[in-house]
């Protein structure tokens, strides 16, 4: 990923894969984040985690323009403040009571989420058209292998030949989290294609790690 | 109709989702799966010799596999449940009727072996339970590139509601749904189905629901 002193950006998750109005767990190297877009189509990143009783808030509920955590529906702003507690209804929530948010952005058809304060922008995706994200139990060097190319300093990596399309890559502690491209113009059979070969390297790329062949 | 229902069964539980969202009544006769075994005993075994829930008695027909009951009760009540006379989709709908029979002996089987402690070798049937769910993402994957958003078709039929309730029920085994975007938006899909019910575990999108007017003023 590109990174430098002050932070980086980590692809956690497909814009298809978040419509309207919902809320999805993700993955970064700074902890799990409640990923949401708001009804208006506001995208934010919290701690996956209600500073109430800390329940997971990706099991929660998108309305409006508030996340609300399913156990006992305390629901927050994009900015992180608590703006109701159902319990006491009179209530307006302090400020101390928060949850840690973090920078989200949005190109390309891949959203990032920020790892302190990224220098740049996440990087473009010119020409591609992502496909589908899927989880390899397998690191970046098994995957490299399997897939048969280098990572890029954007996190690139080419698969032999393009069928499996291009990989996008966001590793993370002996998992990685592949979003997979093809190009813009190709078509239905081929982004099936693209996704079958996905399939197939991921059972190769599993195994070399299962059988320690890469580290 | 008398369903021989357990409230946690994800089996029972597909029936009454198929019953509530086609319109068909059902008279539900509870059984004591646990603890009480009265599944196993001789009043439902002469129903059901194979000793297991639901089973669907209309009549003289007695029905004990869940995907016959789901088909059943659409062919009466909302044929568009059925496949339609293409064969491709006569095909998907059978192909993942039979899939959901995996899904109820990998994630199911660890659902069990984590809820009511029944003996299994657990780190296999979870294994066996992610392959499960890495194929159905994959299926899904495929319809929505072509289309659509259910596992046979561009709406939903008895085979998706025969693979919903042990998929989504899977953290009861101690497996998780994080993985699987695809499969999120399929069961938000069939969560937002007009008339669609809950079990414990599975429940319905509050989202959907108009805020709850609550009186100002602390307690």
């Amino acid at each position: 990923m590109p990174s430098d002193t002050t932070g980086f950006w980590t692809p956690v998750a497909l814009s298809a894969d978040l419509p309207a109005g919902t809320v999805i767990p993700a993955r970064t190297p700074a902890g799990s984040v409640a990923l949401w877009r708001s009804e208006a189509g506001r995208l934010a990143a919290s701690a996956d985690r209600c500073p109430h009783r800390g329940m997971r808030l990706s099991h929660g509920f998108v309305r409006g323009e508030a996340l609300s955590c399913i156990y006992h529906g305390w629901s927050y702003a994009q900015a992180g403040n608590c703006l109701r507690i159902p319990a006491h209804p009179g209530l307006t929530p302090p400020e101390t009571i928060r949850v840690a948010i973090h920078e989200v952005a949005e190109a390309d058809g891949v959203i990032w989420v920020a790892a302190g304060v990224p220098a740049s922008k996440p990087p473009r995706l010119d020409g591609l058209t992502p496909l589908r994200s899927l989880t390899v139990l397998a690191g970046k060097d098994a995957i490299e292998t399997a897939a048969g190319g280098k990572t890029s300093p954007d996190g690139l990596v080419e698969t032999a030949a393009g069928a499996g399309g291009v990989w996008l890559l966001a590793a993370d502690d002996g998992q990685t989290l592949v979003h997979v491209l093809v190009r813009d113009d190709a078509g239905t059979k081929d982004r099936i294609a693209a996704s079958r070969a996905a399939e197939s390297l991921r059972r190769r790329a599993e195994n070399l790690q299962r059988e320690g062949i890469v580290q | 109709m008398k369903l021989y229902d357990y409230i946690l069964s994800p089996s029972c539980y597909k029936v009454r989702l198929m019953a509530a969202l086609t319109g068909v009544k059902l008279d539900l006769q509870p059984v004591d799966f646990h603890p009480g075994l009265e599944h196993r005993g001789p009043e439902l075994l002469a129903l059901n010799p194979a000793g297991s829930i639901p089973i669907l008695k209309d009549g003289d027909l007695i029905l004990t596999e869940s995907s016959a009951i789901l088909v059943y009760l659409a062919a009466k009540a909302a044929a568009e449940w059925l496949a339609g006379d293409k064969p491709e989709e006569a095909a998907r709908v059978q192909q993942w009727l039979s899939f959901s029979g995996r899904l109820t002996t990998s994630l199911g089987g660890a659902r069990l072996h984590e809820m009511l402690l029944r003996p299994g070798d657990i780190d296999a049937l979870q294994a066996q339970g992610i392959s499960a769910l890495r194929e159905l993402e994959a299926g899904l994957v495929e319809q929505s590139l072509r289309g659509r958003r259910f596992v046979a078709a561009d709406r939903p039929t008895v085979a998706d509601i025969a693979c919903f309730p042990y998929v989504a029920l899977a953290p009861d085994g101690g497996v998780s749904l994080d993985p699987y975007p695809a499969i999120r938006l399929w069961s938000r899909a069939l969560r937002s189905l007009d008339g669609f019910i809950e079990m414990p575990g599975i429940h319905r999108l509050h989202e959907l629901k108009p805020e709850p007017l609550i009186e100002t003023g602390e307690a």
